[in-house]
């Protein structure tokens, strides 16, 4: 029988490394060791038992190829778009120290020694999405500890409905529960030359505080939100926030497109404004929502597709549907401006939310 | 020569210094004391809720007895009281793997998957024990992602996802000629093309079955607000609609549904909504489905379990005929639905306070978000007075989450992908050994570390719980082992 003499994997022990003590202390062999070992029992036993249950192993047959482990290979509803060049909220990434987010026009350079240890789950059937999770890559004791989370809510989806991230925030603190306590109420504050909103608030119990700046951009409340248990460590970490590069339409209130990206509008494609229009047909009873975000082109026809979540036979007939749509084109100063916009297909997750006031035309 | 004993000496010296901070917070363990929190609760006779245990409305009691006793028959494949076992099963009694800490929970100690040989259950002349059942394991399911194909390489184009029966009745005396192998676990575990479940505790399940749609919705707009990362969704009935609530990725509505997928996938019993034997995944694929050595095994036709149409009891309690008269199915289900939720302890483990701490902790670093300690108020009921208008305990919001590369089983069911599932309900959490969807571990801090992972929703909850200090976190593990 192989004995492993496993080394400790308790989590809360931490890892000498060369840079902590200075040079190495050995670990390193003995995990060498134990990896070598473990090759070789393996190995062995692989042999052991390589007369499988119904018929024994076949020579000369190809090896058996393994599904990767920790991999999703059986996606449920998940993100798609109709192209792969437009930006869409769930592509930023980090590259160099830095999180950059094209469709949101942002980058954010990361405090050195942070970087992500896990990406986000994918975006939400109601329209959220966590763009990164940025910690300490030294996480041991002593540590000046803290984690940043980098979020968008679409204010076209986002459950309870909401005109703008000023009040999408104030819905939060109007709703925050008990266990804790508002250190700060929303309030508007300027970030990297931009407006945000800010709200601290705390745990007691937890002895935790959390720093959630937000800002508007193209129709999502982007939010950024520390929690850590040092206060100082917060504010130097907003601080750094000032160097971010925003889009200009960043605002708490009147982030809704413009420049560089399509002026959004929510419910644009709807009454008066849409001129053809074919509705999918969903071949599968599924009952899940599909948001869905269109671009539409100056002309008045489809540009882009961005499913948040939905299954791929969702996304084909959503597709093969508004490939076939045509709305008013959208008009500023007389001149016709690309328009983004939603449309919830498939089931509603909640009460439908107010159309956004602003004239659809001009 | 020197300076590397010296640094030998300073890591082993860390790594004691940091293996006892370590050791600071741990999981207390199974909890001791009564079992489901409830005087008078025995292993083999957990106890009904409040009402029924007064007999409102008459006859409930009797029904629920009734039920509890069918949860532990054992059933044969034939020529005997309970036939229709197989011809594959994963056990032959729901109350062999649905034991801990009391008939209705979840995978007990010793695993009598594994003494099946022994006790004669299977033959060991046509029958193994698979490698990942063991003696002191939990009980499992198995089910392969991706049917396999001829070499042994899993086929990503053909999802399987379906159960995996560990056992045949091969070579048993009641099984006539019917001949079959067993699944080709080793080809699939080679391939890495295997996943497993566990039973899901049905303590308390009756009040998850009886709450309304429109009341989990709010529960689910309620969270939109948080700060941890967290979006969850619900699974949905293929039949109606509406929100689908048990099994590990709420891939099924109610409690009979549950209870006729089980008798026909653990054991290989037909019934009133399942009514045919049922193939492996692998022999419908083929077009074969069983051979016709092994169907009808019981001489009784199909369904194995049907209503009793005419009762042959001798009690003389009217109650008594009427409980008698529902097929298995239906009792099984009447006995989880009427099964009374477990009660927290107060003060164990670590005392009062502690647990107290504890909870306001899993409040504040977003536990909750997910595992809604309290759902307001069930539906009015037409079973019982303590299933309507009363709070759900469960520490559950029924939605299903995405749970990262770390935990995916790349098992579809329903709404839900591979990575999705349903937040486990917590109540009764204190008393069991095995935890997560596979039984891999019967640490609490393993199952916490488990919850991160690329394209978790629960990673950053996660990382909350690491910024907490060692006695934070043995106050929040304290109350967990208190539920």
């Amino acid at each position: 029988m192989c004995h492993l003499d496993l080394p400790g994997r308790d989590r809360k022990l931490p890892r000498p490394s060369v840079s902590a003590l200075g040079r190495s202390v050995g670990i390193p062999t003995r995990w060498f060791r134990f990896l070598a070992l473990l090759g070789v029992c393996l190995s062995l036993l692989a042999r052991a038992q390589g007369g499988s249950q119904s018929g024994g192993t076949i020579p000369d047959t190809p090896p058996v190829k393994k599904l990767p482990t920790e991999a999703i290979l059986v996606k449920g509803a998940w993100p798609g778009a109709s192209d792969s060049v437009t930006p869409v909220p769930e592509g930023g990434s980090i590259l160099h120290g830095v999180y950059v987010n094209q469709y949101f026009g942002l980058s954010y350079r990361l405090t050195p020694g942070w970087s992500e240890k896990y990406s986000g789950p994918p975006p939400s059937d109601s329209g959220y999405y966590v763009l990164a999770q940025i910690r300490p890559e030294n996480t041991s004791q002593g540590t000046r500890r803290g984690t940043l989370l980098i979020a968008a809510k679409d204010l076209f989806f986002a459950p309870p409905p909401a005109e703008n991230a000023l009040e999408l925030m104030n819905q939060t603190a109007r709703n925050l529960e008990a266990d804790y306590r508002v250190e700060r109420l929303p309030s508007e504050v300027r970030i990297s030359g931009r407006s945000f909103v800010r709200f601290d608030y705390g745990s007691p119990a937890a002895e935790l505080h959390w720093r959630v700046l937000a800002t508007e951009i193209r129709c999502h409340m982007v939010e950024f939100v520390f929690t850590s248990r040092d206060t100082e460590l917060e504010e130097s970490l907003i601080e750094q926030m000032n160097q971010m590069t925003l889009p200009s339409e960043a605002d708490v209130t009147l982030g809704t497109g413009g420049g560089d990206a399509p002026v959004c509008i929510k419910g644009y494609a709807s009454g008066e404004n849409v001129l053809e229009e074919v509705d999918p047909v969903f071949t599968e009873r599924r009952f899940n929502p599909v948001p869905v975000r269109i671009i539409f082109d100056k002309q008045g026809k489809v540009k882009h597709i961005h499913f948040l979540s939905a299954f791929p036979d969702q996304e084909k007939a959503i597709a093969d549907a508004l490939s076939q749509w045509r709305v008013r084109p959208y008009l500023r100063d007389g001149r016709p401006l690309e328009v983004e916009t939603g449309i919830m297909f498939g089931r509603a997750p909640g009460p439908m939310t107010p159309m956004r006031t602003k004239p659809a035309t001009q | 020569m020197r300076t590397s004993r010296l640094s030998w000496a300073i890591g082993f010296f860390l790594a004691f210094v940091f293996a006892g901070m370590a050791l600071a917070q741990t999981d207390p363990g199974v909890r001791p004391g009564a079992i489901n929190g409830q005087a008078g609760a025995t292993q083999t006779s957990p106890l009904p809720l409040v009402s029924v245990s007064g007999d409102n409305p008459a006859g409930s009691l009797e029904f629920f007895e009734n039920g509890l006793a069918r949860f532990q028959e054992v059933e044969v494949v034939a020529n005997g009281a309970n036939n229709g076992l197989g011809p594959r099963f994963n056990l032959n009694q729901c109350s062999g793997c649905h034991a801990q800490p009391s008939v209705g929970g979840s995978s007990p100690a010793s695993n009598l998957q594994f003494q099946v040989i022994a006790n004669g259950i299977v033959s060991g002349s046509t029958n193994t024990i698979p490698s990942f059942i063991t003696a002191n394991g939990p009980t499992r399911e198995a089910r392969f992602p991706f049917f396999l194909n001829a070499s042994g390489s899993p086929n990503t184009g053909a999802p399987n996802g379906g159960v995996e029966d560990l056992f045949t009745v091969s070579g048993r005396a009641d099984a006539g000629s019917c001949s079959l192998e067993q699944p080709n676990f080793s080809m699939a575990e080679e391939a890495n093309d295997i996943i497993f479940r566990v039973p899901t505790p049905v303590f308390g399940a009756g009040l998850i079955e009886n709450l309304d749609d429109s009341t989990l919705i709010a529960v689910q707009n309620a969270a939109a607000g948080n700060s941890f990362g967290i979006s969850g969704t619900f699974n949905h009935s293929g039949n109606d609609g509406t929100i689908s609530r048990f099994g590990w990725k709420a891939q099924n509505k109610s409690l009979e549904m549950f209870a006729g997928e089980a008798y026909n996938v653990e054991m290989g019993i037909s019934n009133e909504i399942f009514p045919q034997d049922r193939p492996l995944p692998e022999e419908d694929q083929q077009g074969s489905g069983l051979p016709a050595s092994c169907l009808n095994l019981s001489g009784t036709g199909y369904p194995e379990d049907t209503t009793n149409f005419a009762p042959t009891i001798s009690s003389s309690d009217p109650f008594a005929r009427n409980a008698s008269i529902p097929s298995d199915v239906v009792a099984f289900a009447m006995f989880m639905r009427l099964l009374a939720p477990p009660v927290p302890s107060p003060n164990t483990p670590g005392g009062s306070g502690p647990i107290a701490r504890g909870r306001a902790l899993f409040n504040a670093i977003g536990c909750a978000t997910c595992h809604t300690p309290t759902i307001s108020s069930t539906q009015p009921s037409n079973f019982t007075p303590s299933l309507g208008k009363s709070p759900v305990n469960a520490f559950s919001d029924i939605e299903i989450h995405h749970m990262g590369k770390g935990l995916a089983d790349n098992v579809s069911q329903g709404g839900a992908g591979g990575d999705q599932f349903r937040t486990a309900p917590l109540w009764g959490l204190g008393q069991r050994i095995f935890f997560l969807h596979d039984g891999r571990t019967t640490n609490l801090l393993t199952v916490i570390e488990d919850h991160a992972s690329s394209g978790s929703e629960a990673s950053q909850v996660e990382e909350n719980f690491d910024a907490l200090s060692p006695e934070q976190q043995q106050d929040l593990l304290n109350f967990l082992r208190s539920l």
